[in-house]
Formats: C-alpha cells, sequence, structure tokens
C-alpha cells in the first residue's frame, strides 16, 4: 500500500470577472434601472445634476406645495407637458431623493443615440422605458416588485402632447406595491412649450406634491390622478 | 499656446487633405469594412486637433479625461472596477501625473508610479481584507504603469520646446500605422504570426513598419528638423514597431480577460483601449529616446 503521489497544485491563475453589463452599449448601460454602481457615471450623474438645478433654479422661480412621504418605494406620478417637468420635480425633492431617484424617459427618444442618453441620464436622471415593445411593462413589473427602494418619477401620459394618464402602467406600480404619490406640475408648458427648440425663462414654476393613493383603488388611479391634475396643474 | 508653433496649422490641414483621400480611397477600394472606423475618425481628429489648438493645458485634459475613461474600460473588462478603493487611487494618480508633465517637474514625473504604487499598498490595509487583494493590487499596477504614467507621457512630450510637432507625429504615425497595417494586411496578407492578434499577418506588420519609417521621413522638417537622420528612421522605427507590440500587449489582455473588445464608445474600433492601445507604448519610449538623444525636455 504505497502512498499515492502528490497531485500537482492547480496553477496560479487570476479569476476575472468582467460587469456583468460589459457587452452591452454605453447609451442602454446609461438608461439601464436598477443602475448598476459605476462611480465614474454616478459622479458626473451627481455634477451634472447640481448644474441643471442650479441652472433651473436661476432661471425660474419655483413654488413647491406638499412634499412626499418619508418613506422607501415611492412613485412620483406627474402630469407632463414640457421637457422641464423633470427638473421642475428633481429641483423640488431632497438631495437624497435625488440621488436615488430614476426618471421612466421613452427608449427610442432618449436612449437611441449617445448624446441624448448622455443628457438624459446625467442631467435628468433618466432611465430607459421601452414603449414599443409589448412586453416592457412585465419586465417593469418584475423590476419594481424585486426592487426594495428607490423613487421613480413616472409621467404615465407617456407624452407631452397627452394629458389623461395611461392605465397600464399605474395597474403595474399598483401591483408591485410601491406608493403612488400624485405630483401637479403648473406652469412648465408656458416657460418650455412643445415644439419650440428653446425655453422661455423666469416664469413661475408651482409643483405640488399630494397624498399618497393608498385607498384608490387601482382602476380608479386614471381618473384620480386626472382630477389632482386638474386642480393643481 | 507660445509653445505650439508651426506645426499645428500644417498638420491640421494635412489632416484634413488626409482624412479626405482616405475617404476617397474607401471608395476607389470598395473596403466596406473601413467606413464605420472612418466615420469615427470624422469625429475624433476634430477632438485631438481642438484640444491641441487650445494649448498644453487643452491637450493634458484630453490625455487625463481619455486615460481616465480607458482604464475604466480595462477596470470593467476585468472585474477591477468593483474593487472602488484601488480604481479611485489609479484615477488619481492619472491627474497627478499629468499635473506633474504640465508643471514640467521631470523628477516628480519620473517617480509618479513609486508614490501611486505606495498608496495601492495601503488600500487591502484600509479594507482589512485579503480575499482578491493580490488581483486588485496586480492589476491596479498595470493600470498605473500602463495607463496612468504611460500615457501622461503624451502631455510631457507637449510642453518641450519643439514638442507639438512630437506629439502630433507620435498621435497620427502611431494611428496611421494601424490603418496601414489593417490596410496592407487586407490587401497583401497571407500569413498569420501571432495567436495573441490572430488577424495580423507578416505582409501587413512589415508593410506598415515600412510605410511608418516613410512617414517618419515625410515629417522630418515639419515635426523634428533637429533630428538627424538616423533619429528620424529610429522614431520611424519606434512608431513602427512599438505600436504594433503596444497592439499585441492589449489584444493579450483581452485574450486573457475572453473579451472581444474592450467597449463599445467609438464605432469601428471598440473602445477608448483598442484605439489607445498603440500609443500606450510609444509614447514613453519616443520620449525617453528624444531626452536621451536629443536633450529636449526641462
Amino acid at each position: 500500500m504505497g502512498a499515492s503521489p502528490p497531485s500537482d497544485p492547480p496553477p496560479l491563475t487570476f479569476a476575472y470577472q468582467p460587469m456583468p453589463d460589459l457587452d452591452r452599449p454605453l447609451r442602454e448601460r446609461l438608461g439601464q434601472y436598477p443602475r448598476v454602481p459605476d462611480m465614474t457615471f454616478d459622479a458626473l450623474r451627481t455634477v451634472a445634476r447640481w448644474l441643471a438645478i442650479l441652472l433651473f433654479r436661476l432661471q425660474f422661480p419655483l413654488e413647491v406645495r406638499g412634499a412626499p412621504p418619508q418613506a422607501d418605494r415611492v412613485a412620483l406620478v406627474a402630469n407632463h407637458a414640457s421637457h422641464l417637468d423633470s427638473l421642475a420635480v428633481l429641483a423640488s425633492i431632497s438631495e437624497r431623493r435625488r440621488r436615488e431617484i430614476a426618471v421612466l424617459a421613452a427608449k427610442d427618444y432618449f436612449f437611441e443615440r449617445l448624446r441624448t442618453a448622455v443628457g438624459g441620464s446625467f442631467f435628468a436622471q433618466a432611465v430607459s422605458f421601452d414603449r414599443t415593445r409589448y412586453t416592457e411593462l412585465r419586465r417593469w413589473s418584475r423590476i419594481l416588485r424585486e426592487q426594495e427602494r428607490g423613487t421613480l418619477l413616472v409621467f404615465p401620459s407617456g407624452s407631452r402632447r397627452r394629458s389623461e394618464a395611461h392605465d397600464a402602467i399605474l395597474f403595474v406600480l399598483a401591483k408591485s406595491g410601491w406608493i403612488i404619490v400624485p405630483v401637479a406640475i403648473a406652469g412648465t408648458a408656458e416657460a418650455w412649450p412643445v415644439g419650440r427648440a428653446v425655453w422661455r425663462p423666469f416664469r413661475r414654476i408651482r409643483v405640488t406634491f399630494g397624498e399618497p393613493a393608498g385607498e384608490v383603488p387601482t382602476k380608479e388611479l386614471a381618473a384620480f390622478l386626472g382630477e389632482f391634475w386638474r386642480a393643481n396643474a | 499656446m507660445e509653445t505650439f508653433a508651426q506645426p499645428l496649422p500644417a498638420y491640421t490641414a494635412l489632416a484634413a487633405v488626409g482624412i479626405v483621400l482616405f475617404g476617397a480611397f474607401l471608395r476607389v477600394t470598395r473596403l466596406t469594412a473601413g467606413w464605420a472606423p472612418y466615420r469615427t475618425w470624422l469625429v475624433m481628429l476634430p477632438v485631438v486637433f481642438a484640444a491641441l489648438w487650445l494649448g498644453v493645458w487643452g491637450w493634458a485634459a484630453l490625455v487625463t479625461v481619455v486615460s481616465v475613461y480607458g482604464f475604466k474600460e480595462f477596470a470593467r473588462a476585468s472585474g477591477l472596477y468593483r474593487e472602488r478603493l484601488f480604481v479611485l487611487v489609479v484615477y488619481a494618480a492619472i491627474v497627478a501625473m499629468n499635473l506633474a508633465a504640465v508643471f514640467g517637474r521631470f523628477g516628480l514625473f519620473m517617480v509618479a508610479p513609486v508614490w501611486a504604487v505606495g498608496l495601492l499598498t495601503l488600500v487591502p490595509i484600509v479594507r482589512n481584507r485579503t480575499e482578491g487583494m493580490l488581483q486588485g493590487f496586480a492589476l491596479s499596477v498595470v493600470g498605473v504603469v500602463y495607463f496612468a504614467w504611460f500615457l501622461a507621457h503624451l502631455t510631457y512630450l507637449a510642453i518641450w520646446q519643439d514638442g507639438l510637432g512630437l506629439v502630433i507625429y507620435v498621435v497620427l504615425a502611431t494611428q496611421l500605422n494601424d490603418v496601414l497595417a489593417f490596410l496592407t494586411g487586407k490587401l497583401f496578407g497571407r500569413h498569420r504570426w501571432t495567436v495573441l492578434s490572430p488577424n495580423k499577418t507578416v505582409e501587413g506588420s512589415l508593410g506598415a513598419l515600412a510605410l511608418s519609417i516613410a512617414f517618419a521621413f515625410l515629417n522630418w522638417q515639419l515635426a523634428f528638423p533637429r533630428f538627424p537622420w538616423w533619429g528620424v528612421l529610429a522614431a520611424g522605427l519606434i512608431v513602427g514597431v512599438g505600436g504594433q507590440i503596444g497592439d499585441l500587449t492589449l489584444a493579450n489582455f483581452k485574450r486573457n480577460i475572453g473579451i472581444k473588445d474592450f467597449g463599445d464608445l467609438l464605432p469601428g474600433h471598440g473602445g477608448i483601449l483598442d484605439r489607445l492601445n498603440s500609443l500606450t507604448l510609444v509614447a514613453p519610449v519616443f520620449l525617453h529616446f528624444a531626452r536621451f538623444f536629443f536633450d529636449g525636455f526641462p
């Protein structure tokens, strides 16, 4: 019974683990949610956000009524009539919430070209929502259920030219257990109307945060929001 | 701006003519594979020349940004990006080395890697962790030397009295060397010679080397008028050989990691590193060659 010869030790090798989104194009990486931590992008996003809000506050007198609740998994659901809407809401919330907020933005509008993806992601905290794909809501439903914290800004009308909310995204938000907070934005449509190339500074803008729509039945959310927007926007 | 005298307008005009001629060449030869990189060049060349026209600080800013992004690609591909502290130290080293270069502090510039590696040794101690730290440390040292220090030589080149010509020559000639290797390989390449980059052919590599030497002599009066003939020959050899070694070095990195490209920022090229690969080695070798033989730098 001789002892078996000692086997050679395994060769010493590095185990490379590339980042999971390595093979995705940059514009897709900028729009992904939840965001993969990226210190360069996070730093640039912080600087760009500060700059955008500073410029916004210097140009537009802002009145804020109410505040979003101090809770995790909050979806701010706002009316949409102007490119300034995202900045108006960003300027109205705390820096802690600004850091984590993600603004749902149309992929076909913001994330098909690198320059709009960079602008949207860095200056307006945008993430990509593919409104042309019919499985997108199912994907978001899964993402939202898995998220334990975060803040979303959603424009459920889907377009600056439409004033009524789409039911489907509200349904997904409600069923995923996120707190839906109605937000009414007034004055941005005059400050930067649809179709105009540049904005008009010094217009008064007002952002109103309503009470969470916890008790409102899912089917009536769109009507509830429409009423809130008409009363405050 | 004082430093950047005559070569800049001439090289700007040459680059504009070159890009038009290259477009015509692609159209005539119907090398469709060349169109995507060509379109990217139409963006990259103005960026490079705008930085040069802005002066030493503009150029240093571009080198710093490109180095940071290039190292980020390397860190994301190798997984080092998860170790934030290592990455932050390398980012800081990139900024510090380019500042040392702008201010012409040669001694500080030369020992900067020592200080950066010294800082890196603190990371496992600060993290109080051993797992993965050797790999993180080793990859970060590669980052400090290869992406921070080597590339910062491009900034240092620019501060010499004849530096502008050298910078433009090194950048353009190295990139041209890549294009020439690609074109001669496509047109005449038959014999592959390395597993590091299987598409490389003997014909392509030798063709690029010969044309790089010819390009150096064409640039003699514009880029390095004080060099003797053997200095110009050496300049061509440094670009022709060093460019291809730098290219193969990063190809080796990619094959070890198991990726095709470092990124997708530059359509038709890949990531920033896929474009800078040949410059990483040429820049330091060229600077120390010029400094040793022609004593040009402070």
